[in-house]
C-alpha cells in the first residue's frame, strides 16, 4: 500500500511540474502536498484499571442530621441521632459499609456508628451524607503486643510501640475509624497531633464529649510501651509524627 | 448531537428539571475567568487562574482549555471509579464502567504529565447515589459523556497548538464511542443526528454546576483541644 501511494504521489508531482520543494514533501510524506499529522501533545496510556478493591474503604461525613435505622426504612427502629459534627468540631465521619434501595425507594446506606455499644450499625438515607472519599490504608492496633502497625494496599508502611488502656480503662476492641486530626491545641498531655476515633470507652461513659478514643502523643514516652492509658493509644510524640504523613483520615482502626 | 436533541436528552436525565433550566440561564451567562466554575455557600469552589502558563511550550488559551478538559476528565474518571466501587452493578453495564473508567482515567494521567504544576487539582465530587444503583447511573453516564463530546467540540477550534488538537482530536472520538456505548445500554438510540453541534463553554459550565456534583472538600482537621479519654 505504502508503495502504491508514493508511486501515485510520485506521478502526480511529475505530472504537474512539482518543484523541488513539493517533491521533498511528497518524499516525507508518501503522499502529493499532505503534512504530516503533528504527534499529539498528549501521550494517552495504557488503561488504568482499579486496583482489586479488596483494601478500599469508603468513609464520608453526616451532610444533614439524621436518624440511623436498624434496616433501610423509616419505619424500623432509630438507633442513633447522626449531627453533622462530631464532639472535636469537625465533620461527623462515618464508613461506608453498603447501599441499597429501601421500601420508599430511596438509596439507604449501611454505616458504622460513633455509638456505644461499640461495632453499631445503621442505615441512613443516601441523601443526608455528602462526597464519598476512600483509603487504601488500615491501622491495626495490638494490645496484646502493643503495637501499632498502619498497610497500605496490604502492605506495612509503618509500625511502633504503643501505650492502651489499663485493666480498668480498657481500650474497646473492635472496628473504627479515624475521623479527625486535630493540631496546634497547645497539650503536651496530647502530644503535637491527636486523631480522633469513632471508638468509644465502654467504662467511661461519662467522660465529656462521650469518651471517645483518641491516637495521641505522650509527655511521658518512658510509659510506653505498656498499659498505661485510659483508653487512649498513646505514641511517643516521634512516632506519631510518621504516622500522621502515611495516615490518611478515614483509615479504618482494627483494635484487637 | 444537535441542539435539539441535546435539549431531548436532558429532559430524559434531568431528576427535577434543574439541568434544562441552568443551561437555559448559563447561555445568557458572561464568561467567568479562567475555566468560570463557581458554586454557592459550602459548596463553592473558584478554579484559579493559572499564571504564566508555560506547561511544554503551550500558549496560556491552551493550557485554559486543556484544563478546562481536564475538569471534565476528573468528572468522569471519579464518576466511573466511584461506580466501579460500589459493586452495584451488573452485567454488560458493569463492564462498560470498567472499561470507560480505565479509559478516563488513562485521559487524566495524560493531562497531568502534560499540564504538571499547571494542573488544576481534582475537586471533591459528590455523585448523590448515581452511582450505586443500575439506571441512575446509565442516565447519568449518557449525560456526561454526551456532554464531554460537544465540550471539547466546541474548544478545538479554539485551539492555538495542532498537536494539542491533535491529541483533542484522538480523544474526542474515543468519548463520543463511550457515549454511544452508554446511550446503546440505557436503551436509547446511539447515534441519531448526521451532524453534532458543540457546546459552549458557558452552556458546559451551567450544565455541570446544576448537577451539585461539585462540592467543597470537607474539612477534617480541627485545632480544639482533644477531649479523648487520654
Amino acid at each position: 500500500m505504502a508503495l502504491a501511494a508514493a508511486a501515485l504521489a510520485g506521478l502526480l508531482s511529475a505530472g504537474l511540474g512539482a518543484s523541488h520543494r513539493d517533491k521533498q514533501m511528497t518524499a516525507s510524506t508518501g503522499l502529493g502536498g499532505l503534512r504530516a499529522s503533528p504527534t499529539p501533545a498528549l501521550r494517552i496510556g495504557r488503561p488504568q484499571r482499579l486496583s482489586s478493591g479488596r483494601y478500599v474503604s469508603r468513609w464520608t461525613v453526616v451532610r444533614r442530621p439524621t436518624l440511623a435505622h436498624a434496616r433501610p426504612s423509616v419505619r424500623s427502629a432509630a438507633v442513633a441521632e447522626l449531627a453533622t459534627s462530631a464532639p472535636e468540631g469537625t465533620p461527623n465521619l462515618l464508613t461506608v459499609l453498603r447501599a441499597r434501595p429501601g421500601a420508599d425507594r430511596r438509596l439507604w446506606v449501611e454505616v458504622r456508628l460513633p455509638t456505644l455499644p461499640n461495632g453499631s450499625v445503621g442505615w441512613v438515607p443516601r441523601q443526608s451524607l455528602g462526597p464519598y472519599q476512600a483509603v487504601e490504608t488500615h491501622l491495626v492496633v495490638d494490645r496484646t503486643r502493643l503495637r501499632a502497625s498502619l498497610y497500605r494496599a496490604g502492605r506495612m508502611v509503618f509500625s511502633a510501640p504503643v501505650g492502651v488502656g489499663t485493666d480498668a480503662w480498657p481500650t474497646p476492641a473492635g472496628e473504627f475509624t479515624v475521623r479527625s486530626q486535630l493540631t496546634r491545641y497547645a497539650s503536651p498531655f496530647y502530644g503535637p497531633i491527636a486523631f480522633g476515633t469513632t471508638a468509644r470507652s465502654a467504662v467511661l461513659t461519662d467522660w465529656p464529649d462521650g469518651g471517645f478514643v483518641g491516637i495521641h502523643g505522650t509527655n511521658a514516652p518512658e510509659l510506653l510501651p505498656g498499659h498505661v492509658s485510659h483508653g487512649c493509644i498513646r505514641l511517643r510524640n516521634g512516632d506519631l509524627l510518621r504516622l500522621a504523613r502515611v495516615m490518611p483520615i478515614g483509615t479504618p482502626v482494627t483494635i484487637r | 448531537m444537535s441542539t435539539e436533541s441535546f435539549d431531548r436528552f436532558l429532559t430524559a436525565v434531568d431528576r427535577d428539571g434543574a439541568l434544562a433550566e441552568t443551561r437555559a440561564r448559563a447561555e445568557t451567562t458572561t464568561r467567568r475567568g479562567l475555566l468560570g466554575w463557581t458554586l454557592a455557600g459550602a459548596g463553592t469552589l473558584v478554579l484559579a487562574r493559572t499564571a504564566d502558563a508555560r506547561a511544554a511550550g503551550l500558549s496560556a488559551s491552551d493550557v485554559d482549555i486543556l484544563n478546562y478538559a481536564l475538569v471534565l476528565e476528573y468528572l468522569q474518571s471519579s464518576f466511573y471509579t466511584e461506580a466501579e466501587r460500589s459493586g452495584a452493578l451488573t452485567g454488560k453495564t458493569a463492564t462498560a464502567a470498567r472499561v470507560v473508567g480505565a479509559t478516563e482515567r488513562a485521559h487524566v494521567k495524560a493531562f497531568l504529565d502534560l499540564l504538571k504544576s499547571q494542573a488544576v487539582k481534582r475537586p471533591t465530587f459528590d455523585f448523590q447515589g448515581t452511582t450505586e444503583q443500575q439506571r441512575p447511573f446509565l442516565k447519568t453516564a449518557v449525560a456526561l459523556e454526551d456532554l464531554a463530546v460537544a465540550a471539547y467540540k466546541g474548544q478545538a477550534p479554539k485551539l492555538k497548538s495542532n498537536a494539542v488538537l491533535a491529541a483533542a482530536v484522538g480523544i474526542h472520538s474515543v468519548e463520543a464511542r463511550h457515549a454511544a456505548w452508554m446511550r446503546a445500554l440505557f436503551g436509547i438510540t446511539p447515534a441519531v443526528n448526521a451532524f453534532d453541534k458543540p457546546a459552549s463553554r458557558s452552556s458546559v459550565n451551567g450544565i455541570v454546576t446544576s448537577t451539585h456534583f461539585i462540592v467543597a472538600k470537607p474539612k477534617m482537621r480541627g485545632r480544639g483541644k482533644p477531649s479523648f479519654t487520654g
